[in-house]
């Protein structure tokens, strides 16, 4: 039997580069840089001073007070993306049968604020914490409060495997669809990695940049990469069943054609490209494309030694000859890296990137590395017509996944 | 209004967002919309300005603001003493 189709019919999301889709997007194309010394706490001592945080999010704008002050960050981000994304799908929930509708988010939480809430404890005792202490930092709390907000009572799950989370989300969503749980998954994801004790524990595993200067970090690809660079944020797509989105007359940006997800069982840090492309294969054949219909690779392109060079590892064992034949880019030299929220960000990115018919850059590139020898797209956005797309997410631990967005033409 | 009725409403329009209500001694939570996340958040609130302990037992009768003022101010009167 043949599964239903799914197609995306709006995205949004929330980044150090534009807080709104539209601006989102249009500092892809620019190739603007998101990353800066960090401002949120002391970074002075700290290996790493570079993050991209997000500056001037009026959460007020999407929600209530109250509802702001019971949330995180991360969730409020979510939230707004959700506004946008459903706002471009031009979906009304009113029209909708609530328990049709569902959302899925890869999230971490504040789960960096525990140990400042446990000094609290320690210091003052069980009766002295912040009583909202779960509601704010949960990962659950991010697709708790979008399915409230929006009234989705279908699947509301949030998914955790580390930077493959966004990923997975959509592959979960995606799986929703096809077993006929929901007409319409919100999906993507949200996190922060910009925190204290994140970044010094990533700057520890020597997995963030070192340099200072920020207009050239990081540098994905590039012989001199050193590390990524932590970052925030959010990026959710209105997934629905092509009938669904038929029935309704709404506007297809694309087809999400594949996921394929796989586990490297090696190594917790150091990546495994032979498990890599085990995800990327599973989502092609989900897809059933073969490597000659992609023709853009959304790369996790962290800008770590290991990540970069694994990574082009296993797109020449998925692709073949192919993977020297297509371009491939980093949003994370631009956004910085987004934990749970990579994924969902950089599937909104995908997803511009086919209905604007323009591939964004890898920025901060200067010097060719021979381990890495593909087309990065180096720092200028490039005019393509684009027609099936992967991106891939890898997860610390060796989790991964990969989506695979198809033109949609109708047929 | 005496100085805990004003604290205690400054303390409930912060966490509820209820300005522009008029908070009476009948005045409820189910008057101003206040859910149990607001009222937990105002009692620890309480707990902490006032150096108190408000059991959950005691917790059950404070229904309106009325009752309340007329606990803090036992609470408060009651150490005076002691």
């Amino acid at each position: 039997m043949a599964l239903p189709r799914v197609v995306v019919t709006g995205v949004g999301a929330v980044t150090a580069i534009g807080l709104n889709t539209s601006d989102f997007w249009s500092a892809m194309v620019a190739g603007k840089p998101g990353v800066a010394p960090i401002t949120r706490f002391d970074a002075s001592a700290y290996p790493s001073k570079l993050a991209a945080e997000i500056k001037g999010f009026d959460p007020l704008k999407y929600m209530d007070i109250k509802l702001a002050e019971r949330t995180g960050p991360y969730t409020q981000w979510a939230i707004a993306s959700t506004v946008m994304a459903m706002e471009m799908a031009g979906l009304d929930m009113r029209k909708e049968k609530s328990e049709r509708v569902g959302t899925v988010i890869a999230a971490t939480g504040d789960v960096h604020k525990i140990g400042d809430e446990t000094d609290v404890l320690k210091a003052r005792g069980p009766r002295r914490i912040d009583p909202l202490f779960m509601n704010r930092i949960s990962a659950h709390m991010a697709p708790v409060q979008v399915g409230k907000f929006i009234g989705a009572r279908g699947p509301n799950s949030s998914i955790n495997s580390a930077c493959a989370s966004g990923s997975d989300a959509i592959g979960q969503a995606f799986n929703h669809l096809r077993l006929g749980r929901a007409d319409v998954v919100l999906s993507g994801g949200t996190d922060t990695l910009v925190s204290p004790i994140c970044v010094a524990t990533m700057g520890l595993l020597g997995a963030l940049s070192r340099d200072a200067e920020s207009s050239k970090e990081p540098k994905p690809f590039d012989k001199d990469r050193n590390g990524m660079v932590a970052g925030e944020g959010a990026g959710m797509l209105v997934l629905e069943t092509l009938e669904h989105a038929r029935a309704r007359g709404a506007k297809i940006l694309c087809e999400l054609a594949g996921a394929g997800w796989s586990y490297d069982a090696r190594n917790d840090t150091a990546p495994d490209p032979e498990g890599e492309a085990l995800a990327m294969k599973a989502a092609l054949e989900d897809a059933g494309m073969r490597p000659e219909e992609i023709d853009y690779v959304n790369a996790h392109g962290t800008g770590t030694k290991l990540n970069d060079a694994s990574e082009t590892k296993a797109l020449k064992i998925v692709l073949g000859g192919h993977a020297y034949k297509i371009p491939i880019s980093s949003n994370k030299s631009m956004v910085g890296h987004l934990g749970a929220g990579a994924g969902g960000v950089e599937a909104v990115a995908s997803v511009l990137t086919m209905v604007n018919g323009v591939i964004p850059p890898t920025i901060n590139y200067a010097t060719p590395d021979p381990e890495c020898d593909l087309d990065y797209v180096p720092n200028t956005a490039r005019k393509a017509e684009v027609t099936g797309i992967m991106s891939t997410s890898f997860g610390m631990g060796g989790q991964n996944c990969a989506i695979v967005f198809r033109r949609f033409t109708g047929a | 209004m005496s100085a805990v009725e004003e604290k205690i409403k400054e303390i409930i329009t912060g966490i509820v967002h209820c300005e522009g209500k008029a908070l009476t001694p009948t005045t409820t939570w189910k008057d101003l919309k206040a859910d149990s996340l607001d009222l937990v958040q105002v009692l620890v609130q309480l707990e902490e300005t006032y150096g108190i302990e408000i059991s959950d037992t005691d917790a059950e009768k404070l229904k309106s603001f009325g009752d309340l003022v007329a606990y803090i101010e036992g609470v408060v009167a009651a150490r005076a003493k002691s």
